[in-house]
């Protein structure tokens, strides 16, 4: 794997924590859950941030950045606080998991970019309902 | 697969994917520094549980995690030693033990990232950076916590 495929990878899964952060902003009362609704909206505008960053950082390695895909499979049918709340934490971990492949295909400036939006995600899980991890984007060594 | 000088399993490949670099003699004393910085970490967090028992329950998760990353970083060495720590002495009121370990935590943070940064080996990098990652919750499990 190259800096570029793990780029390009951590831009797909991106794509789909935008989406996912979308329909789940979608089904969050602000009203009845406004805590909820406020993490979700820093996580959404931190995830819309991050794919331009990454879309960027695409190019720069002399690649075109991959599109989207027109729809994602989400987890449930997510009409439960719970469950928003599960699948925005499954979201945050995936992009820990994928944001730490791509520190360990860079270095300097693309790592430390990557270190410090893997410690985001993982420090927001606790923000959406989940806990701390030994071994968060790294489950192999749990 | 021999990283650092140190065995850490790597993730499982794609395959097709290119081989792993050639172990970088110079993360041996990396690695060192972190599994220094982490006694001096846990040699904080047993101070506060003996000044503060009561703490003792919030403070276990970081005790036990941290283990675990000595534990993968010590193992990762051949024939390493784990350093020892002075343990600081503590005040026993509790918002100062809290604070005290919420710094700790910090500077542990900071020396992980610097690590991370710093690594030649790319598994070693992914492993710091899982490391740092912990820390960072925690501590802000501690800081959600402090909330009278």
């Amino acid at each position: 794997m190259t800096v570029l495929d793990a780029l390009q990878d951590t831009l797909g899964d991106e794509h789909a924590a935008l989406y996912t952060y979308g329909v789940l902003g979608a089904r969050t009362s602000q009203a009845a859950t406004p805590a909820l609704y406020d993490a979700l909206t820093t996580g959404y505008r931190r995830h819309r941030a991050r794919r331009d960053r990454l879309r960027v950082l695409v190019e720069e390695a002399g690649g075109v950045p991959v599109a989207a895909a027109a729809a994602y499979e989400l987890d449930g049918p997510l009409l439960r606080v719970a469950q928003v709340q599960a699948e925005a934490v499954a979201t945050e971990e995936s992009s820990v998991e994928v944001l730490l492949a791509l520190v360990a295909q860079s270095v300097g400036a693309v790592r430390e970019w990557a270190l410090a939006e893997a410690i985001w995600s993982a420090t927001w899980q606790l923000e959406l309902g989940g806990g701390p991890r030994t071994w968060p984007g790294a489950p192999e060594l749990d | 697969m021999v990283l650092a000088a140190c065995d850490i399993d790597p993730p499982p490949r794609a395959e097709g994917t290119s081989a792993p670099t050639p172990e970088p003699p110079e993360d041996s004393a990396l690695v060192a520094s972190v599994v220094a910085a982490l006694v001096r970490a846990r040699g904080v967090l047993d101070a506060a549980v003996t000044a503060a028992p009561d703490l003792a329950a919030r403070l276990d998760p970081v005790l036990v995690a941290h283990a675990a990353h000595l534990d993968l970083l010590v193992g990762a060495v051949p024939e390493s030693e784990v350093p020892t720590a002075e343990p600081p002495s503590l005040p026993s009121r509790v918002p100062a033990v809290l604070t005290a370990v919420r710094r700790s935590e910090q500077r542990l943070l900071r020396e992980v990232r610097t690590g991370c940064l710093d690594a030649r080996s790319g598994d070693l990098a992914r492993v710091l950076a899982s490391v740092a990652a912990s820390t960072s919750q925690h501590a802000a499990a501690l800081a959600d916590g402090a909330a009278p």
